[in-house]
């Protein structure tokens, strides 16, 4: 038997986030502790568990349904992991997987190394649909791959968002990647395999239990540089990932909502508490995860068009009514300039796009206020 | 030069004139022998033979009269020939003696001066214009008295008091006049001040005719040599002189029912000068351009290009000057009310396109300046109380800018903004700081490579306006603007 066997075998076995077994095999070796494990007596519940495993089984299952198992040692492990061994546990959880069942054509290792989590409640709101989305779709654009679960509400957005950029998506899981959970976003998941990666840490044929959802939280906040909490109510298991990503020293955010909404809670007592930096988008996101030194500038504040115009400029379009138009020399008069320096004014600002001329050579706004890029 | 013998010889009493003299001149034989014998001075009673030399070149007009009465009175030996010697005359004579005032006098005694003739004898009413000229002693000839007078040594007429000066009709029209029109009045000082040609668009009573009126009045004074042209050219068409060289721009409105004939000139063995000579270093305004002849139109390609028009007739070829400054003015269509709120057009759509597109690219083109104008409105009328700049302040900022510009083209042969071509302001002449806006401009089509030109030109007499050394970005964009909202009629 060998060590990926070896830790295959103990995965299917060992309930994830079992710190004992973790360490036991960083110090023995996957195939002592496999050895160790068979050979105790029958009252252990897990010799029992584990002298009833076939690995050719488990080994004919996974390819059966398409799967990879991942071991530490391989060129695919993301190296993030490794982060999770000696830590504080976290609800008795803690230590780096033994090794994960991957689906998808994505390299796991390269996808999570510049990813941003996404998690939020399951019951979201449209709002926190619509930021999860777009959050997704302009971290996606901004070369950033999505980690997330797989579950409704803000996982399913930011996934669809981040499928809709230019970069595949990670969604990992609480249950055994061959019946993945929940089985309506069975089409969702066959979309982020194509180019990007499903993941769990529990063998085809285990179900997601209560435990697991936070054993496979600490998975999401490890993978991730960054995670982002879209939207949260007062009990939530996103709470939970966010305190693995905080134990992990992952860099943090939260969106926040509507002060009403329940779905608000969580993040906004995150970033009250400092748990968490306030992010509005992606922007906020990429400066925040960017090595020092570069992030793209921001722009201070609502940017306004009219902020580009210098001081004759804006009295020139000032002086230019909202209904009707008006010739230069009124202008001029209105805006107290001569008339020369009027019309050179309005000659740059037609050219930005802010006025427009009549068939009579009257001034008057444009049909649209135009957007300038920013 | 027409060098006028006179011969007499024996026989029976009879008058030939031989020189190939035109209608009118064939009937001076009558009119200096009844003059002369009811005056007293007495006609040959025996042949006389009058000869006009060169005697190949066809003659016309009734100034040789004088010359003719002189010739025979010395064949006579009335007087001593040899006070001929390097004089020349000028004039009618009347049956009773009178010697009347006859056309085109001072061009020809410019012409007189610059062959040698130190003295010229004209009519009496005719010597303040022709003193206009330098280094020539002007005698005058009241009747036939006087002349005979001067040909013996004596002074002859004595010059007439001045005339009453001549109303300045023109030169009462006020810019202040104006109410409104902020922008056709700075139209009009641009186009003054580079002397670039314009074109205003607007309905009926917008004021277009008002204010093209008054760009003579922007204009700065003409040169002396100009004055000389001009007077030269009004004494042709038989203005009266009397005030002096033509010292104010003059302006000429043609109708635009007239012909080719009357737009360049024409006549019928010799050509006479037409409005486009009239408004030499002056104005032409074309009111209702659209309504010209497109073939009277399509004459003036040449004069605006060349600066004169080249007329062959039978007789001769004459050549004038012909440099103006072109005012076009047009309604939106036929009817004037395309486009007015409230005007209620009758026109068919095709009816205002066509109209619009009746003056011919080649004219346009030489046009830097379309200005729209609007009706006046109320609120205008109020501005109106509102003290408007004179005419005589905008022409002082006229005047500082031909400075500049004449300081600028000196020697180059152009005078100003509007008569530079577009190969030179683009090397002759600095590019523009920021000339790259009109870059950007052709690449979007917004602009043609003429279109360049224009503004550039605009932006040159923007500057001059402002006093500045070289067209910055401001003085692009004021001319890019001033170009605005002609796509309609032109492509820019």
């Amino acid at each position: 038997m060998d060590e990926r066997l070896a830790r295959m075998s103990l995965a299917a076995v060992v309930e994830p986030g079992h710190p004992a077994v973790a360490e036991a095999v960083a110090a023995y070796g996957a195939e002592a502790v496999w050895a160790s494990v068979r050979e105790q007596p029958a009252d252990v519940p897990l010799a029992v568990r584990a002298r009833r495993v076939v690995p050719e089984e488990l080994v004919a299952r996974t390819r059966a349904a398409g799967l990879r198992f991942v071991v530490p040692d391989d060129e695919e492990w993301p190296a993030a992991l490794a982060d999770l061994a000696g830590g504080e546990p976290v609800n008795e959880l803690s230590g780096e997987p033994l090794g994960l069942w991957v689906g998808g054509g994505g390299h796991l290792g390269e996808l999570c190394s510049s990813s941003v989590a996404i998690v939020g409640s399951r019951a979201s709101t449209a709002y926190g649909d619509t930021v999860a989305a777009d959050l997704g779709a302009e971290l996606s654009e901004g070369g950033r791959s999505i980690v997330s679960g797989g579950a409704y509400g803000i996982d399913a957005a930011a996934h669809r968002g981040c499928l809709a950029g230019r970069t595949p998506t990670v969604a990992v899981l609480a249950g055994g990647l061959d019946q993945p959970y929940p089985a309506g976003h069975r089409p969702l998941f066959e979309r982020i395999a194509e180019r990007g990666a499903i993941v769990s840490e529990l063998a085809p044929g285990e179900h997601p239990t209560r435990v697991r959802f936070l054993a496979r939280n600490r998975l999401i906040a490890a993978l991730a540089p960054g995670t982002v909490l879209v939207e949260a109510a007062a009990r939530s298991g996103a709470r939970n990932t966010v305190t693995w990503a905080n134990a992990l020293a992952r860099v943090v955010m939260a969106v926040p909502g509507p002060v009403g909404s329940a779905t608000s809670f969580t993040p906004h007592r995150l970033i009250r508490e400092a748990e968490a930096v306030l992010v509005t988008g992606a922007t906020d996101v990429l400066e925040l995860l960017s090595p020092l030194g570069r992030a793209s500038p921001r722009t201070p504040g609502e940017h306004r068009a009219t902020d580009d115009l210098d001081g004759v400029e804006l009295r020139v379009f000032e002086a230019v009514p909202g209904r009707g138009a008006l010739p230069a020399g009124e202008v001029a008069l209105r805006a107290g300039i001569t008339l020369p320096r009027c019309l050179a004014a309005l000659d740059r600002l037609a050219e930005e796009g802010f006025l427009a001329q009549d068939l009579h050579g009257q001034w008057h706004l444009p049909h649209r206020t135009p957007h300038r890029a920013r | 030069m027409v060098e006028v013998e006179a011969a007499i010889s024996s026989g029976l009493p009879r008058t030939t004139m031989v020189g190939l003299p035109d209608a009118a001149l064939y009937e001076a034989r009558d009119r200096c022998r009844a003059s002369m014998a009811s005056t007293g001075f007495g006609w040959p009673s025996d042949p006389v033979t009058i000869n006009l030399s060169p005697a190949t070149l066809p003659k016309a007009g009734s100034h040789y009269d004088l010359a003719i009465a002189a010739a025979v009175a010395a064949a006579g030996r009335k007087f001593d020939p040899a006070a001929l010697e390097g004089l020349a005359l000028f004039g009618e004579l009347g049956l009773d003696g009178r010697v009347r005032t006859v056309r085109g006098l001072l061009p020809a005694i410019l012409s007189a001066a610059g062959r040698g003739f130190a003295r010229v004898v004209v009519p009496a009413g005719q010597m303040r214009e022709a003193s206009l000229v330098d280094g020539v002693e002007v005698f005058g000839a009241g009747d036939l008295a006087d002349l005979f007078d001067v040909l013996t040594g004596g002074e002859g007429a004595t010059l007439p008091p001045p005339a009453e000066e001549p109303a300045q009709e023109r030169a009462r029209l006020d810019l202040a006049d104006v109410a409104g029109q902020l922008e056709g009045k700075w139209a009009l000082e641009v186009a003054a001040a580079g002397r670039h040609h314009l074109y205003l668009h607007g309905p009926p009573g917008a004021g277009k005719t008002l204010l093209a009126e008054r760009l003579p009045g922007l204009l700065p004074d003409l040169e002396v040599s100009e004055a000389l042209e001009v007077s030269a050219v009004h004494s042709l068409v038989g203005a009266n002189l009397d005030g002096g060289l033509v010292r104010r721009p003059p302006y000429a409105d043609p109708h635009h029912s007239a012909s080719i004939a009357s737009l360049v000139g024409g006549g019928a063995r010799i050509a006479l000068p037409g409005a486009v000579s009239r408004a030499h270093r002056g104005v032409l305004f074309l009111d209702e351009a659209p309504e010209f002849s497109p073939r009277v139109m399509e004459a003036l390609r040449v004069p605006l290009e060349s600066g004169r028009i080249v007329l062959g007739r039978s007789m001769a070829t004459a050549v004038y000057p012909a440099r103006f400054q072109l005012v076009l003015a047009a309604n939106p269509c036929p009817c004037g009310m395309a486009g007015t709120p409230g005007g209620g057009c009758r026109c068919a759509p095709m009816a205002v396109r066509r109209y619009a597109s009746r003056v011919s690219g080649p004219i346009l083109d030489r046009i830097d300046i379309h200005q729209q104008l609007r009706p006046v409105k109320a609120a205008f009328l109020r501005h109106g109380q509102e003290p408007a700049e004179s005419t005589a302040v905008v022409a002082e900022r006229v005047r500082a800018a031909r400075d500049r510009q004449r300081r600028r083209l000196d020697g180059s042969g152009w005078r100003t903004n509007g008569e530079v071509p577009g190969p030179a302001l683009r090397k002759r002449l600095p590019l523009p700081e920021g000339a790259e806006i009109l870059d950007a401009a052709v690449a979007r089509g917004r602009l043609s490579a003429r279109g360049v030109d224009k503004v550039l030109r605009l932006a040159w007499t923007v500057a001059d306006l402002a006093g500045a050394d070289r067209p910055g970005r401001e003085h692009l964009h004021t001319a890019l603007a001033m170009r605005r909202g002609e796509s309609g009629t032109e492509a820019a």
